[in-house]
């Protein structure tokens, strides 16, 4: 499912802040396993992966207007530490391009490092059992099954803010309580602030008003049935595309696939697209 | 997501929210963000959105890309909002959530080069984390010219069409792999460079000075302005709840005078 789009301030503080704090200590950790030497050449590639995600992103594919994501792609170059790194600088980017909220750049992190990780993991576990000749069935069995995955993860945080929504107190506008008056008039800016609710006769309507945000809620129930009626679509594109860039790059240059972007640094000659193999 | 018309505003801009700091910009944006988490109240939040376009308005700012940038987030929250919201006003709120959230962001983005976005948070991630986002943001453009080139190609040599839509999947998948293989040859071209200039542990990038301090206290102040209603709002919205008519005058005022004037100011 690749990034929540859930805008800020609907999902519970706890929820949030708690993915934002997992995520820094995983890129933390990450950033620390990566300083070795070996890996600071890998700076650049980190940052054409993140940037291929961002394109696939923002390009459709000609005629079906959809977005593809590429994550599962990005985690078997990647593989599993530097997945967590180029999975946050997507999420903060697409951020502050107005593109996901800013408090879920920690939750969308996870989504997508699960996602890329998972890919990984499956798509090589399957090239074992199945054969180096069976790429493309490999990477579409691994997207289809990681984006089930990652989907029944993103129902799982909605219904966690939902169960929280339920129970906090919200402050939400009912416009039956609108009262187009003088407020100076009726003395809430000089009572109202500082005394109950009970002294200015809205003791009834603030009852009312609680008793409709304690019973307000978000609806998972629909919201599952909307993502588990709509994903399948969503997986079988991004499985497919998946499965042909995979299958392509596999022919051209199979080092990139099976062993990956962190394998043992080779220059390419140019003119040999099969990369000496 | 036209992204080099975004870079082309940040760096090319010259009104008053080019001018203020990013540092100021950034706190201003938590500012809005914090206010914009706060509340539940639909005319505090949708005047917070006013608010936001009186800026963008002011600024002179492409309002078809502004507005459209935030309207993406706002169309996916109106999605979720369809598949969970409880009733039409709790909806209504998460799609101006949505929307203030990435008009705030947006603003930022098309005001402040990306850089200088970047360089205040090089400071607390790891160096691998912020020199990755820089060279994010330099390869974003260097593969959507070439990726942009090569649908062209494609489309030129394979006739890509709506009535074949699994040739037209092949092909531009096809493209994305040849892109995937570029975007190696070329992060083994920029790792060879950089060693060149120098790079050993950190691409530093040099935070902005003002160029107008009073804009900066502008941003802020508004900022604060905003955040103060939403938490007076929610923290007594039984007192104040009747009134939340009167909230969206102030903005409503601004963002017309930001239209004329901003006119005026094209003349």
């Amino acid at each position: 499912m690749s990034h929540i789009h859930i805008p800020d301030g609907v999902l519970p503080l706890w929820l949030w802040a708690g993915g934002w704090a997992v995520t820094l200590v995983a890129v933390a950790l990450a950033g620390h396993l990566s300083s070795r030497a070996d890996m600071r050449r890998k700076v650049p590639l980190l940052g054409v992966v993140s940037a291929l995600m961002l394109v696939a992103m923002s390009s459709e594919i000609v005629p079906i207007a959809y977005h593809i994501n590429l994550t599962v792609v990005a985690g078997v170059l990647l593989g599993p530490f530097l997945s967590a790194i180029a999975a946050f600088v997507v999420a903060v980017v697409l951020a502050m391009l107005g593109h996901g909220g800013v408090t879920v750049i920690g939750l969308n992190t996870l989504i997508v490092t699960a996602e890329m990780v998972l890919g990984w993991a499956l798509f090589h576990s399957l090239v074992r059992a199945l054969g180096r000749g069976r790429v493309r069935l490999s990477a579409a069995a691994a997207t289809l099954v990681t984006l089930a995955i990652t989907t029944t993860a993103l129902v799982g945080i909605v219904w966690l803010g939902g169960e929280a929504a339920t129970a906090r107190e919200t402050g939400a506008l009912d416009p039956e309580q609108l009262r187009f008056e003088n407020p100076l008039s009726s003395g809430v800016f000089s009572v109202g602030l500082f005394s109950s609710d009970e002294d200015h006769g809205q003791g009834e309507e603030a009852g009312e008003a609680e008793h409709a945000e304690e019973t307000a809620g978000l609806s998972i129930g629909r919201f599952a049935t909307v993502v588990y009626t709509l994903g399948p679509i969503g997986w079988v594109i991004e499985a497919l595309v998946t499965a042909l860039v995979l299958g392509y790059v596999a022919r051209v240059r199979p080092t990139l696939v099976f062993v990956g972007a962190l394998a043992e640094h080779r220059r390419s000659i140019p003119g040999d697209e099969a990369g000496g193999l | 997501m036209d992204i080099g018309a975004i870079d082309a505003s940040a760096t090319l801009g010259r009104s008053w929210l080019h001018a203020a700091s990013p540092v100021a910009k950034l706190v201003a944006f938590a500012l809005v963000l914090a206010a914009v988490i706060v509340n539940w109240n639909v005319l505090v939040v949708g005047s917070m959105t006013l608010l936001l376009a009186a800026a963008v308005a002011s600024a002179g700012l492409k309002s078809r890309l502004a507005f459209g940038l935030a309207a993406y987030p706002a169309l996916f929250a109106l999605v979720f909002a369809l598949a969970s919201a409880p009733d039409a006003m709790t909806g209504t709120v998460i799609v101006l959530k949505a929307a203030s959230a990435g008009l705030a962001a947006v603003i930022v983005a098309l005001t402040t080069p990306y850089p200088q976005v970047f360089a205040p948070l090089q400071r607390v991630v790891p160096s691998i984390v912020g020199d990755a986002m820089l060279m994010t943001y330099r390869s974003t453009f260097l593969l959507l010219e070439k990726f942009s080139n090569l649908l062209t190609a494609v489309r030129l040599r394979s006739g890509v069409s709506a009535r074949q839509p699994v040739r037209a999947g092949r092909a531009t998948a096809q493209a994305l792999g040849g892109l995937l293989l570029y975007s190696f040859d070329l992060s083994q071209r920029d790792y060879d460079i950089m060693r060149l200039r120098g790079y050993q542990d950190r691409i530093r990038a040099k935070p902005a000075r003002s160029e107008r301090p009073l804009a900066d206290v502008a941003v802020v102040a508004f900022a604060v302005l905003a955040l103060a209603t939403s938490a007076l709002w929610r923290l007594r919205a039984d007192a104040l709840n009747p009134y939340s008519w009167l909230v969206p005058i102030v903005p409503a005022f601004v963002l017309l005078a930001a239209i004329v004037f901003g006119r005026r100011g094209d003349r």
